[in-house]
């Protein structure tokens, strides 16, 4: 077996293998935080999310030079030589069940600490100082409201959540009189917890900044009530939509804007008094608003009452 | 085509094929029976197999549709404008949005349905499991037949949705509700109901064969194939038909309420309807997980035969490797919340599920370790088999240490739905099936078709194959913990992925250099078919039963006389013997002992 | 086979017959289809235990009518057993046979008023919410497979009209008649599910 017939091929790779390697960096505008890794994380949590991250990164990529390294080792030593028989050997028991002892014992250790990190801080109930702001997801874009400067957003019903009134309140609710409506734009202050209720109109979509650290599905039909945050950077982060959705899911996105106490407070205040005087002139104009149906769909037929289903 | 002279007699431990009275007709078949309605599990193998080639082409080209717009989303390519309906492309020739995720949508599917499993579990487990057990065929050649026609429909109905009005399935090939199941969010009412249809008959077909498979293993093994005896291929299709039979079904019953859904406006799945968009991803991923699994078993048993006989070597821990193979395949109904960590359900499970996923990883190492310790003070021969084979271990090492990311929820958190995720899939199925079907067809081309592959080209196709398959997938790895998301037909609409772009741009020209590699294949495959060298009946000096028969088995009932089997399937260089292989079916010789195990 | 073969292969396999691997086969595809069902079954567990008022006010079953039904395709098995035996004991099944497909016409034909009886109350696939389409495929599903089962059986009655079956073969016989126990079971878990809880 010839082994140096490839060299003409693997000299021809090297020069492709260049060629691509200059192609690619050299016309990357780099970014703040670099190309190769993960962007900065901007929440409190997320350093535990990094951490874990880390920590797998190091022990794979141990893993991985380790065996690799032992296998081209073994593979080198145990090519072929004329007159060098292979070993009889049908195994080891001992040695089977050390690699079975040691990587489920990895396994087991690893998955503790997940599952405490999972519940202890990415899972634990968000804290009653937290500000609320409703999400609502839809084909394709976000609606968000952001409570006005009595910190509290008008109460919210599954059964009103409709193409009209997306965010399913009630017209008259004073809660609901300053809260500011947007699209598509997210302001919260830095270093505040601030509590996410994700809702859906019509298909799932996902909530996914990935400098917070933070991923979660919006289901139609339901409310997802344990996300939460707390930003540690003030900056313009993208917020985007990350489970399939239609022909628009590409760009279904919306501005995460992180700013500071003082410049949140200034938005709050602003804006509410915009909400309110609009909350009054829609009071006047629906003095009787009528029955709104369950979110439409493309079908003719409206089951009766259709049941919604609450958050859990 | 010579024809069996006897039905066999019951004592030898084998059933009559004469389940059908045809398939040991006396008299020569016409071209219809040959060809065509065959009988024979050797022609159904081939009719697999060159029908998934076929496919193979069709997902990799769409694959190349994937790439090239996600590196050059507005360049338009000319031509393309008046070759497909304004709902595809723009006017100007660039594809559009929706287009993308029929893209995405059909690659999948027609990969790991149209391609791994027939591949695997079709062609190798009609050819390999009668020939290895020393069967004359399959239990019920008309479920066979009626397996493979049953893929093809189930194929021509996934090419026809891309012709149907609004154009094929674009929900993903998960086909989450309630984007799949309702007409106005998805687009495209025909072309998903035809997905469904289309997944429901192909189900079908694996049913049929599945039933075939594990039927033949239990009951027609030769005298003296034990289970224990049995080669570690036919153990892991054993155990994949096992998957297959309890999880496919449930796909079906999900792909049926998703078309009634559609077209009967039912409301399994739609939240304005008192129904449950989770549920469909229960089911999906009940059947899906399994799935999974169902594509890397057969690739396992695979390489575990190859690697052997090219280290000249027993392989490592026989009864390790198949245990290893019934927890992945136990292990694997209960994992399947893993996909579903941060898809709105009970985050109670999601620890339960995570649990479940790192424990499955256990076997998985297992079978890794013992096949490094196969290769350990061997004699190995760099044959191409072989070299797919190796490249197949560091791979799935590859693809299974990525996996870890996941299982541990909070990395999810950040990694789902993310390229991340886009890497690992294409590590443990491009590295893992892929190359091991690559391995696998280099390996029993000779007994398939009588002639020897082009060593040569095949070491290039190797290299080539190895590096931009690495190329293009590793990369993949950082995009994804750069936040880019998995699905979106325009990265540059996102600023903080713009800068990623010239890394998309680099795994695109590879992913071009990967798909231009498959040509050297094909060309050495059909080349090879017809000029090839000759083949002897054994050119690997195997052990196992299919090559004691000559090269191509053209018998119908494989076997002049059942063969008795005197040990396991992995008896290399036994010290003592004259030659460093030991035929399944050849006594030994009483100064010689077999090793322990 | 000489003694030091026997010695080193071990006592081999028994010979295994068709008519048995038959019935092994037979046993992996009902396999397969209690999957089909517990995945159609299952989905309508999980629809209604997240959902409190799952049956519609105006939605009323006939339990009993359905109950008599039940107790028709329950009796069919215990007629098909003794078809079993009857060709087993080398008689001609043919009247257990009739008498089976008889009964199994008759839950078909309870389903088919029952279907027309829902239609005209407006209850339909596509109204009534989740129910319904549970309801309809759920029962759907298994009527198909009543159906499939009766055909088996009439094929079966053909091949003992013809005076195919004798004590040795039946395994035609055999495997329907399996499969009507099976779609027998299956019908007292979805009768349980939904008419009875
Ligand atoms: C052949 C296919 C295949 C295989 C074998 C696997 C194997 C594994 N997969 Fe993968 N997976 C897919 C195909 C596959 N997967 C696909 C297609 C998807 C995406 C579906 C979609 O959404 O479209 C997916 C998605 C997926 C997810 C969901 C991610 C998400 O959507 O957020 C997760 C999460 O846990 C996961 C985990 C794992 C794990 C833990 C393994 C393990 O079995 C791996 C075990 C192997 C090893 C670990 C390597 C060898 C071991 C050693 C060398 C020992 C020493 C190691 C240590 C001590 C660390 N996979
Ligand atoms: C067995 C399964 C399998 C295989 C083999 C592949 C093979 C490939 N896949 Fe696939 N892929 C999946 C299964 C698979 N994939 C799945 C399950 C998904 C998830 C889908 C979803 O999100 O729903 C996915 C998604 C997926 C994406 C992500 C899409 C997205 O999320 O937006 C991408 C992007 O790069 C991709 C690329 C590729 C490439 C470049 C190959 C290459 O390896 C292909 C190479 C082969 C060929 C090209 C064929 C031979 C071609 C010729 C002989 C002609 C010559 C061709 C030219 C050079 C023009 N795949
Ligand atoms: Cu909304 Cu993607
Ligand atoms: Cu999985």
């Amino acid at each position: 077996m010839n082994r140096f017939r490839l060299s003409p091929l693997l000299r021809w790779t090297l020069v492709l293998l260049a060629m691509f390697a200059l192609v690619s960096p050299a016309a990357a505008e780099l970014r703040e935080y670099g190309l190769w890794w993960t962007p900065e994380a901007a929440t409190k949590g997320a350093h535990h999310v990094d951490n874990l991250f880390v920590f797998i990164f190091w022990l794979t990529a141990i893993v991985f030079v380790a065996t690799q390294a032992v296998y081209v080792w073994f593979l080198i030593k145990y090519r072929r030589k004329r007159g060098v028989p292979a070993h009889y050997s049908h195994g080891n028991n001992t040695l089977e069940i050390w690699w079975t002892i040691i990587p489920a014992a990895i396994f087991i250790g690893l998955v503790i600490w997940s599952n405490r990190i999972w519940y202890r801080e990415l899972r634990a109930p968000a804290p009653a100082d937290s500000i609320q702001i409703d999400l609502v997801s839809y084909q394709y874009g976000w609606h968000v409201r952001n409570p006005g400067s009595d910190g509290k957003l008008g109460a919210y019903k599954a059964q009103l959540t409709a193409k009209e009134n997306w965010f399913g309140t009630e017209p008259d609710d004073e809660a609901g009189r300053d809260d500011y409506q947007s699209e598509g734009i997210v302001t919260v202050p830095v270093g505040r917890p601030v509590h996410i209720l994700l809702r859906s109109l019509d298909v799932i979509h996902a909530f996914y900044v990935p400098e917070f650290r933070m991923y979660q599905d919006a289901i139609p039909g339901r409310m997802i009530d344990w996300v939460w945050f707390e930003a540690t950077k003030i900056g313009n982060y993208e917020l985007a939509c990350s489970q399939l959705c239609g022909s628009g899911h590409y760009n279904m996105k919306a501005k995460m804007n992180v700013v500071s106490q003082e410049e949140y407070d200034k938005f709050v205040r602003e804006k509410s008094k915009a909400a309110a005087i609009e909350f009054e002139k829609k009071k006047a104009a629906q003095a009787a608003p009528p029955a709104v149906a369950p979110a439409a769909t493309a079908e003719t037929v409206s089951p009766p009452a259709a049941p919604a289903v609450a958050a859990r | 085509m010579a024809a069996v002279a006897e039905p066999r007699p019951l004592e030898s431990g084998v059933a009559p094929v004469a389940l059908d009275p045809h398939v040991h007709a006396h008299h020569e078949q016409g071209i219809f029976r040959t060809y065509i309605w065959s009988h024979d599990h050797k022609m159904i193998a081939k009719q697999y197999l060159l029908t998934a080639l076929f496919f193979l082409i069709v997902g990799g080209l769409l694959a190349m549709g994937v790439r090239y717009k996600i590196a050059f989303p507005n360049v338009p390519i000319y031509g393309l404008n008046w070759l497909l309906p304004s709902y595809m492309v723009s006017e100007e020739g660039v594809i559009l949005p929706q287009m993308y995720n029929m893209l995405f949508t059909m690659h999948a599917t027609v990969m790991v349905f149209f391609v791994v499993m027939p591949l695997l579990i079709g062609v190798f487990g009609n050819y390999l499991i009668p020939l290895q057990i020393g069967a004359p065929d399959m239990a019920f050649p008309f479920f066979n037949a009626l397996s493979y026609w049953l893929y093809a429909l189930s194929g021509v109905m996934i090419l026809c949705s891309f012709f149907v009005d609004g154009g094929a399935a674009a929900g993903g090939w998960t086909s989450y509700a309630p984007l799949s199941n309702n007409a106005a969010y998805n687009l495209t009412q025909k072309g998903q109901s035809l997905w469904c249809l289309g997944i429901f008959v192909n189900g079908l077909s694996s049913l049929s064969g599945a039933m075939n498979y594990i039927t033949t293993v239990i009951n027609m093994r030769a005298p003296g194939m034990r289970m224990f005896r049995m080669p570690l291929t036919v153990w892991a299709l054993f155990i994949t038909a096992l998957l297959l039979l309890l999880a496919v079904p449930v796909l079906g019953a999900a792909a049926s309420m998703l078309y009634l859904d559609l077209n009967f406006g039912t409301h399994f799945f739609q939240a304005s309807g008192g129904g449950d968009p989770l549920l469909w991803q229960h089911l999906f991923w009940f059947f899906g997980h399994p799935e999974v699994y169902i594509m890397i078993l057969p690739a396992m048993g695979i390489s575990s035969e190859i690697l052997p006989v090219f280290a000249r070597k027993p392989v490592f821990g026989y009864r390790a490797m198949v245990w290893a193979m019934a927890g992945i395949a136990i292990l694997g109904f209960i994992v399947w919340g893993h996909h579903m960590f941060v898809s709105g359900m009970n985050i109670t499970l999601s620890a339960v599920f995570s649990v479940s996923t790192m424990i499955i990883a256990v076997p998985s190492a297992i079978k890794t370790f013992n096949w490094m310790g196969t290769v350990w003070r061997g004699s190995v021969r760099f044959t191409t088999p072989m070299l797919f084979a190796l490249g197949f271990v560091s791979m799935f090492v590859i693809g299974g240490l990525s996996g870890i990311f996941m299982a541990s929820t909070p990395v999810d958190l950040f990694v789902h739905h993310t390229y991340f995720i886009v890497a690992h899939i294409h590590y443990v199925l491009f590295g893992g099936s892929i190359l091991n079907i690559y391995a696998a067809i280099y390996y029993w081309f000779p007994k398939m078709f009588g002639r020897m592959m082009n060593e040569t080209w095949g070491r290039i196709h190797f290299w080539i194959t190895l590096i931009f398959m690495n190329l293009t997938f590793f990369p993949m790895h950082n995009v994804g913990l750069g936040g880019m998301m998995r699905r979106i037909a325009d990265p540059t609409q996102y600023e903080h992925l713009r800068a990623l772009q010239p890394i998309n741009i680099f795994i695109t020209l590879s992913a071009f250099v990967l798909g231009a590699s498959t040509l050297i294949f094909f060309v050495n495959f059909f080349y090879s078919m017809f000029k090839g060298p000759k083949a002897p009946p054994n050119p690997w000096e195997a052990n196992t039963l299919e090559w004691t028969l000559p090269s191509p088995v053209t018998l119908h009932g494989n076997f002049e006389k059942t063969p008795t089997v005197y040990h396991g399937p992995y008896e290399y260089s036994v010290p003592g013997m004259d030659k460093d292989f030991l035929p399944q079916d050849e006594p030994l010789k009483p100064e010689v002992k077999l090793g322990g195990h | 086979m000489d003694a030091h073969a026997t010695a080193l292969i071990g006592p081999g396999l028994n010979p295994v017959q068709p008519n048995r691997m038959v019935r092994f086969g037979m046993f992996t595809f009902l396999a397969s289809e209690a999957m089909l069902f517990a995945g159609l079954i299952g989905g309508y567990i999980v629809l209604r235990l997240s959902n409190p008022n799952y049956i519609p006010a105006g939605v009323h079953l006939p339990v009993l009518q359905t109950l008599a039904a039940t107790a028709v395709l329950v009796g069919s098995s215990f007629t098909c057993i003794w078809g079993e035996r009857q060709a087993r004991a080398h008689k001609r099944p043919t009247w257990a046979l009739f008498i089976t497909i008889v009964m199994g016409s008759l839950f078909l034909l309870n389903q088919v008023f029952e279907w027309s009886h829902l239609y005209h109350e407006g209850i339909w696939f596509n109204t009534y919410g989740t129910f319904a389409s549970s309801f309809f495929t759920l029962t759907g599903f298994h009527g198909l497979h009543v159906f499939i089962g009766v055909l088996l059986l009439i094929a079966a009655w053909m091949l003992s009209l013809a005076g195919k079956f004798d004590g040795n073969n039946h395994n035609f016989l055999d495997c329907a008649s399996l499969y009507w126990h099976f779609v027998d079971i299956v019908w007292i878990v979805v009768f349980a599910i939904i008419y009875l809880w």
